[in-house]
């Protein structure tokens, strides 16, 4: 039996400017998963999440996290913040403090926390994310990367049990794309549900358990990543591209030079062992 | 400014307790106005410059480039009390002087000393400033101005505004660059056009941004009052027993050079 961990309703969000970014919304998340969301810019990715973390509050419908709808009092909020961190797509909005332990330690202490807790917190979380060689540094003479890292080791420093990541990988090498899903895996591994969006295809293909479609405000789609990124239509739609493990799995069956039932593979091993099978 | 910023942090006194570096600033600083002399001046400018240049390890370079500054300043500014204005002929004691159209300009020996004395006073009083900005991180300095009780609420602000500064500077560097390769500065009159944008569209940025980090801090439980962690430093009794002897014997120096040593 699965548990579902964060819904949304019938929800609708409008802009101030008149925006509709969100538009009827329906999904549930089940704890646990990896979850990631693709869509094309604008499809209101960012905005749902902002509803996730109570930031925004539907125009209509309703956010239901672990079974109950969010209340927006002072204390839900805490509550609700404490147990779903986000990690904005832009380091440089999230940083306020100049120093990179200060900066780290803000959301823990905020939670209630001692201060010998926060100090263990705050240790681990620059341990796993690779940015203990940084706690001295101004965070004003980081780099790119650097920056990211400090933002998401400011979440985990919070030890929440959903860990939303609004385009973690989006202008970082590939090097550190790598690491940093290892890291979201890790994070799973832990029981934690982990949600990303992304524009990157192959890594969503990949890594996720669960993937969500989003397009004009709704859900365009939803499945294993298997289903969603072998169903030409819904990729078309939302303007997505194929990963290349699946187009090269493609080519191989249509030469017949795979069995039916092997399955599409989803990592580079499992495929070049189909290679080595011919 | 940035450059000093950037020594602040990779200097190689950056991990002593930054009250002892704020202590021995000012301590120092207080001795060499209170003494006023121009032996305890000059050594207190030679304290300060081995403390930054050989202890921290400052390049020479950029220290003298940093001193060059107020020195400038304070030139200017007692060149006036060195020089003594009269109408009346030639003032008397003046060594050195011309009149022009019934006035006269003269220095003389003691308005000489005078000058002298405060600039090199004023300069050894920079000496102590430079030490401390360029050998203690601003975050630190503003961890000491709290852990003494300075008002939180100007420290959260110090604190934003000095981030902020660096966020700001990258704006709108990058506004200039991408300005500029887009021939936005070919000449004077787009230049000034170009100025006016950047500087309309950094507001408007600043604005946009304050309002996406209240966002981001309220997605960590902000709750009106920014609580962080200091980091920890340990007083070192070496250290603070060298500051002891240094401004002590500073002191003694003083006394002696002014009251029981050879008639000045
Ligand atoms: N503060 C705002 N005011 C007005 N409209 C906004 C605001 N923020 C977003 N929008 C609009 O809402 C829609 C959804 O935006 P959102 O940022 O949620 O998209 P997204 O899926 O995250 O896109 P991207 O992949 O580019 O990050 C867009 O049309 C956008 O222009
Ligand atoms: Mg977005």
């Amino acid at each position: 039996m699965t548990e579902i961990i964060m819904e949304a309703r019938d929800v609708v969000h409008q802009y101030p400017d008149g925006t509709r970014a969100l538009n009827n919304i329906t999904l549930s998340l089940e704890k646990g998963k990896k979850i990631a969301f693709l869509g094309p810019n604008g499809a209101g990715k960012s905005t749902l999440f902002l509803h996730f973390n109570g930031i925004l509050k539907p125009a209509r419908g309703k956010i239901i996290f672990r079974g109950r709808e969010i209340r927006y009092d002072h204390s839900s909020l805490t509550e609700l913040r404490k147990n779903v961190g986000i990690v904005f797509q832009d380091p440089e909005i999230q940083l306020f403090s100049a120093s990179v332990y200060q900066e780290i330690s803000f959301g823990p202490l905020n939670m209630g926390l001692s201060r010998e807790e926060v100090r263990r917190r705050v240790d681990r979380a620059m341990e796993i994310t690779g940015v203990t060689g940084l706690k001295n540094k101004a965070t004003h003479y980081l780099s790119y990367g650097q920056k990211k890292r400090v933002s998401i080791a400011d979440i985990l420093a919070m030890n929440p049990q959903v860990i939303i990541f609004d385009e973690p990988t989006s202008g970082l090498d590939p090097k550190l794309t790598g690491q940093i899903m290892e890291l979201f895996d890790g994070f799973s591994r832990e029981g934690k549900t982990v949600i990303l969006s992304t524009h990157d295809v192959n890594a969503a293909y990949s890594w996720a358990d669960h993937v969500i479609v989003i397009k004009d405000g709704s859900v365009a789609g939803e499945g294993e990543p298997e289903d969603i990124f072998q169903d030409d239509g819904l990729l078309a739609a939302a303007d997505l591209d194929k990963p290349w493990l699946v187009d090269v799995y493609r080519q191989l069956r249509s030469r017949g030079l795979v069995a039916e039932g092997c399955g599409v593979p989803r990592t580079r091993e499992k495929l070049f062992g189909l290679i080595r099978n011919i | 400014m940035f450059q000093i910023d950037y020594y602040a942090y990779s200097n190689r006194m950056v991990s002593i307790h930054p009250a002892e570096k704020f202590l021995f600033s000012f301590i120092t600083m207080l001795i060499c106005l209170a003494i006023n002399s121009y032996a305890v001046s000059l050594a207190v400018i030679l304290l300060m410059t081995g403390a930054v240049v050989l202890r921290a390890g400052i390049p020479w370079g950029l220290y003298l480039k940093l001193m060059a500054l107020p020195a400038a300043f304070l030139l200017v500014g007692v060149a006036a009390i060195a020089l003594s204005v009269s109408f009346s002929g030639q003032a008397a004691g003046t060594f050195w002087g011309f009149s022009l159209a019934g006035v006269s300009v003269g220095v003389s020996a003691g308005g000489l000393a005078l000058a002298g004395k405060i600039f090199l006073k004023s300069l050894a009083a920079a000496c102590c400033l430079y030490f401390l900005a360029l050998t203690t991180p601003m975050v630190d300095i503003i961890s000491l101005l709290r852990k003494i009780k300075a008002p939180s609420l100007f420290m959260e602000l110090m604190g934003l505004v000095y981030r902020f500064i660096f966020v700001m500077a990258e704006t709108a560097e990058k506004i200039y660059t991408s300005q500029s390769s887009r021939l936005g500065y070919v000449n004077l009159n787009r230049g000034y056009h170009s100025l006016g944008q950047l500087v309309s569209n950094l507001f408007v940025k600043s604005y946009h941004r304050s309002k996406m980090l209240f966002i981001a801090l309220t997605s960590r439980c902000y709750n009106g009052e920014i609580t962080v962690l200091e980091r920890n430093y340990s007083l070192s009794p070496g250290n603070i027993a060298v500051i002891l002897l240094l401004d002590t014997g500073l002191v003694l120096f003083g006394i002696w050079e002014k009251w029981g040593g050879p008639a000045a």
